[in-house]
C-alpha cells in the first residue's frame, strides 16, 4: 500500500491546475450560452470525455488522470460543463455498446456539446421498479415506433437526443423485454413538458412520446439487451466525479468555517463554540473518509475492475453524507442558509448549479433531499447491498411471487 | 389529570380545520407567493370575524380570553395550512408581547385594533449574529428630549413589511428597553430577505436614529429583558405548534401515498424500509404533539416547569419536524421533490420555523441550565 500519488500524477495534476487558472472564466456563468462557451474551452483542452477511446475524440486518460481533472475543477470552483448526461451515462453506453459507425457520428458531438442529452428511463410508474417501463418501441420494418411517457427527465427541454429505455417484447420476463435506444428529441412525436423542482428551478420534464419515429440506427445492443446495458451505464459515472464531489463539499465545508468565524455569539466568533466546533470537526470527518473511500474505488478503476456492488455503498454513503452536511450547515448558517434573496456576502456560497443559475446554500440544502432518491434511491441501494454483497435472502415482493424476476 | 381536550377546544380546531380547507387550500397559499403583500385582506377580515385574531387576548380589549392551549391548535390547523399571512407576528408577537409587557391604554389601543383585522404588528427579536439571548441586543437607544432615538439592525424580521407596529428591542441609557416601533416612521427601513418558504416574509430593518415618544415604550425602561425571555418562550411553543401541524399533513401524505403508490407489484408501504420509516414519523409526531400541548398548558396554567417546558418543545420539535418532513419527500420519490406537488409547502414551513425562536441549540442551553442548577 502506497497512498502518494505519483510523480507523474502529481506532474499532472500541476498542469490541470495552472491550466484551469489561465482559463477560468472571470465573468460569472448566467446563461447555456455562456455555459456553452466554458464547456467548448474545456472541449479543446482535452478535459471532457477524457476516458473516451481516442479514435473517436477521447483522450485514453486513466481513472486516476479524469479524477484528478475533476477534482483540480472542484477546488477551483469551476462551472460545470454542460451536456452532463451525455458526458456521464450517454456517451459511455455508447463507447461500450455502440457499433463503430455510432461511435463515430455521437461521441464527438457529445464531447463537443453540438448535440444536448438526456436520459429516458423513469416513467410516472416505472421509477425505483424500472423494469416496469411500458414505453413501446415497436418494429415497423424500417425503423421503430416509439408511444409512451417519461418523467423526471433532467435536461429534457434542452436535449437534442435522449438514451431511451423501451419494451420491445412484451411476452418474455419484465427484465428481458427492455430495449435501448437513442431518441431524436426534436420531431413533432415528441413533446417536452418542463416541470419544476422544489428549488424553484425547472431541471426536469415530463416526456411525452406519440407515434414517434426511431431508426433502426439508433438501436443501441441487442433487442432484449437494454436492461443489462442499463445496469452498466449506472456505475459509470463513480470514477470520474469520486474526487471532485468531495472536493465541492470541502469548499463548502471551508465556506461554513468562514460564515462561522463572522458570526458572533457571547461575545465570541461562532468558530470558537464548542459545538459548533464539534460539528464541524465531525461533518470533516465524514468528508474525508468519504474522499478515502474514493480513493479505494479509484484503485479498482485503475487496475481495470468494475466496482460492481460495490457502488451502491459509494452512492448510498455519499448521498445521505450530503444531507447531514446540508442539515448542519444550516444549523450553523440559522436562517441565513435559507436566503435565497437578501443575503449578505459572507453568507452566500457560490457554488454552481449547473443550470446557469448562482447557487445558494438554500439551494445545495434543498437538492442535497434528490441524491437519495435519483439513481436508484437509498431504500434500493440498500436492498442491493443485502442481496448482492452481503447475500441475504430477498425480501418477498410480489412481482417475484411464482419464479425469478 | 386529563390530557386531553375538552369538547370545546375540539370544537375549535375542527371548525379551523374547516375554514382553513375551505380558504386556504394549497391553491391559495401558491397564489400568495405572487403576491406582492404575501396574504390575503380577505381572509384576514374572515379570520377577525371568526374571533381568531382575538382568541388569546381579554375580552375588554376584543378578544375571546382563551389560553395557549386554543392558540396552539389553531396554530396546529395553520401549519397544517401552511397559512401565509401575518397571523403569529399579530397575535403572538405583537399581541402575546403586548399582554406581557405593555400598558393599559396600549393594551386598548392594540389588542382592539389586532382583534378587529385593522392592524397588524411583529418583533424584531434577532440581529446580525443571530443570538436569541436578549442580553445579546446591539440595537441602541440613547435619550432624545423625553423620548429616545433608536438605531441597529435588524434581521429575518417576519412580516414587517405588513405590520403596524414592531415590537423592538434595543439599549436605553436604563438598560435593554423594548419599543413600539411605526416602520413606516422615518429611519425605519426594509429590505426583503427571501428564504425556502414563501408562505413566510421576512425582512432586513434598518434603524437610524428613528425617533420614538415616552409612549412608545412597553413597560419601564430597562425592564424588558425577562419580558423578551417570556415572549420568547411563548413565540417558541406556538411556532412549536406550526410546525407540529406542518409536520403532520407531511405525514399523512405519505401515509397516503404509501398505501396507493405500488412498485414491483405491490404499495410500497409493504415494505419494511417504509412501513418502519412511517412509524418513526408517528412516533416523532405524537410525541411533539406531546411535548408542545404539555408546554401550551403549562404557560398558561404558570407552572413551575413553563420554562423548561417551553425549551424542551422548541429543540424536541425543531428535531422531530426536520425528520418527518425530510422523511416525507424521502417516501414520496420523485414526485415529493417537484414544485407542483403540495408536500413543498408544509416541509418548507417547518424548516422555515426551525431556527427562529431560539433554534435548538439556544433551547438546549436553556434546558441544561434548568437542570444543572435545580438539582
Ligand atoms: C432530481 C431528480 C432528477 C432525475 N433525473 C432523471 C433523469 O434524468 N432520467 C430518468 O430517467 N430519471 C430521473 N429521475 C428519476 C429517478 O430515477 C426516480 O425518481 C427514482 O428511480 C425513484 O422512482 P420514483 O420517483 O418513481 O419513486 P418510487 O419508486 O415510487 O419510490 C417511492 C419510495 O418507495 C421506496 N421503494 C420503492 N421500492 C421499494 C422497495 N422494493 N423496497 C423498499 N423501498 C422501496 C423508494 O425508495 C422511495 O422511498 C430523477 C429524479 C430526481 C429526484
Amino acid at each position: 500500500m502506497d497512498l502518494n500519488y505519483t510523480p507523474e500524477d502529481i506532474a499532472f495534476r500541476k498542469q490541470a491546475r495552472t491550466w484551469i487558472e489561465q482559463n477560468l472564466p472571470k465573468k460569472e456563468i448566467r446563461t447555456l450560452e455562456d455555459r456553452l462557451a466554458w464547456h467548448r474551452k474545456l472541449f479543446d483542452a482535452g478535459y471532457l470525455g477524457m476516458g473516451w477511446p481516442k479514435e473517436y475524440g477521447g483522450g485514453g486518460a486513466r481513472p486516476m488522470e479524469q479524477a484528478v481533472v475533476a477534482d483540480e475543477m472542484a477546488r477551483a470552483n469551476a462551472p460545470a460543463p454542460t451536456n452532463s448526461l451525455g458526458l456521464g451515462i450517454v456517451g459511455p453506453t455508447i463507447v461500450v455498446h455502440g457499433t463503430d459507425a455510432q461511435k463515430r457520428r455521437y461521441l464527438k458531438k457529445i464531447l463537443s456539446a453540438e448535440e444536448l442529452w438526456c436520459q429516458l428511463y423513469s416513467e410516472p410508474n416505472a421509477g425505483s421498479d424500472l423494469a416496469a417501463l411500458r414505453t413501446s418501441a415497436v418494429d415497423q420494418g424500417d425503423h421503430f415506433l416509439v408511444n409512451g411517457q417519461k418523467i423526471w427527465t433532467s435536461a429534457g427541454a434542452i436535449a437534442d437526443w435522449g438514451l431511451l429505455l423501451a419494451r420491445t417484447d412484451t411476452k418474455v420476463a419484465k427484465h428481458k423485454g427492455i430495449s435501448c435506444f437513442l431518441m431524436n428529441m426534436r420531431q413533432p412525436g415528441v413533446d417536452v413538458r418542463p416541470l419544476k423542482q422544489i428549488t424553484g428551478s425547472s431541471e426536469f420534464c415530463e416526456v411525452y412520446m406519440t407515434n414517434a419515429r426511431d431508426e433502426k440506427s439508433y438501436q443501441i445492443g441487442k433487442l432484449g439487451e437494454g436492461w443489462a446495458i442499463a445496469q452498466t451505464t449506472l456505475g459509470y459515472e463513480l470514477g470520474g466525479r469520486a474526487l471532485a464531489r468531495i472536493t465541492n463539499y470541502a469548499s463548502q465545508h471551508s465556506r461554513l468555517v468562514e460564515a462561522a468565524k463572522r458570526m458572533r455569539r457571547h461575545g465570541k466568533p461562532l468558530i470558537e463554540d464548542p459545538l459548533v466546533r464539534q460539528k464541524l470537526g465531525r461533518i470533516w470527518a465524514e468528508i474525508e473518509v468519504e474522499r478515502y473511500q474514493a480513493l479505494r474505488t479509484l484503485t479498482l478503476l485503475e487496475r481495470g475492475e468494475h466496482p460492481g456492488a460495490g457502488g451502491s455503498l459509494t452512492k448510498l454513503s455519499y448521498s445521505e453524507l450530503e444531507k447531514r452536511f446540508m442539515e448542519l450547515a444550516l444549523e450553523i448558517l440559522g436562517p441565513y442558509g435559507q436566503l435565497t434573496e437578501g443575503a449578505p456576502k459572507e453568507f452566500q456560497l457560490e457554488i454552481d448549479t449547473a443550470v446557469g443559475e448562482r447557487g445558494s446554500w438554500a439551494y445545495a440544502y434543498l437538492w442535497s433531499r434528490a441524491g437519495t432518491i435519483y439513481a436508484g434511491s437509498s431504500e434500493i441501494q440498500k436492498n442491493v447491498i443485502g442481496e448482492r454483497i452481503l447475500g441475504l435472502p430477498k425480501e418477498t415482493r410480489a412481482d417475484r411471487v411464482g419464479g425469478k424476476a | 389529570m386529563n390530557f386531553s381536550f375538552s369538547d370545546d377546544q375540539i370544537l375549535l380546531k375542527n371548525s379551523v380545520r374547516a375554514a382553513l380547507d375551505e380558504q386556504c387550500k394549497p391553491e391559495h397559499v401558491r397564489a400568495m407567493f405572487d403576491d406582492p403583500k404575501g396574504y390575503s385582506a380577505e381572509l384576514w377580515g374572515e379570520m377577525a370575524k371568526l374571533g381568531w385574531l382575538g382568541l388569546p387576548f381579554p375580552e375588554e380589549q376584543g378578544g375571546a380570553g382563551l389560553g395557549l392551549v386554543e392558540l396552539a391548535l389553531l396554530l396546529e390547523e395553520m401549519g397544517r395550512a401552511a397559512y401565509p399571512g401575518p397571523f403569529f407576528t399579530t397575535v403572538v408577537l405583537g399581541g402575546l408581547g403586548l399582554m406581557l409587557g405593555g400598558s393599559a391604554a396600549q393594551k386598548d389601543k392594540w389588542l382592539s385594533a389586532f382583534a378587529s383585522g385593522k392592524a397588524r404588528a411583529t418583533a424584531a427579536l434577532l440581529e446580525e449574529h443571530l443570538d436569541w439571548d436578549p442580553a445579546a441586543t446591539a440595537a441602541t437607544a440613547p435619550k432624545a428630549g423625553s423620548g429616545w432615538t433608536l438605531s441597529g439592525l435588524k434581521r429575518f424580521v417576519p412580516w414587517a413589511h405588513t405590520a403596524d407596529v414592531v415590537l423592538v428591542p434595543a439599549r436605553s441609557p436604563e438598560g435593554l428597553s423594548l419599543f413600539l416601533v411605526d416602520p413606516k416612521s422615518p429611519g425605519v427601513t426594509l429590505t426583503p430577505m427571501v428564504g425556502i418558504d414563501l408562505g413566510s416574509r421576512w425582512s432586513e430593518m434598518r434603524l437610524d436614529k428613528v425617533a420614538v415618544g415616552v409612549d412608545a415604550i412597553l413597560g419601564r425602561p430597562g425592564a424588558a429583558g425577562p419580558v423578551v425571555e417570556a415572549l420568547l418562550r411563548r413565540a417558541a411553543v406556538m411556532s412549536s405548534a406550526e410546525m407540529l401541524g406542518a409536520a403532520r399533513r407531511c405525514l399523512d401524505m405519505s401515509v397516503e401515498y404509501a398505501k396507493v403508490r405500488e412498485q414491483f407489484g405491490q404499495p410500497i408501504g409493504s415494505y419494511q424500509a417504509i412501513r418502519h420509516r412511517c412509524a418513526e414519523m408517528l412516533l416523532e409526531a405524537e410525541n411533539a404533539h406531546a411535548a408542545v400541548y404539555y408546554a401550551a398548558w403549562a404557560l398558561t396554567a404558570g407552572a413551575e416547569d413553563a420554562a423548561v417546558a417551553a425549551s424542551i418543545c422548541k429543540s424536541y420539535v425543531n428535531e422531530a419536524a426536520r425528520k418527518v418532513c425530510g422523511d416525507a419527500i424521502q417516501v414520496h420519490g420523485g414526485i415529493g421533490f417537484t414544485w407542483e406537488y403540495d408536500l413543498h409547502l408544509y416541509m418548507k414551513r417547518a424548516k422555515g420555523l426551525e431556527p427562529l425562536y431560539g433554534d435548538t441549540e439556544y433551547h438546549r442551553e436553556l434546558i441544561t441550565r434548568h437542570v444543572t442548577s435545580s438539582r
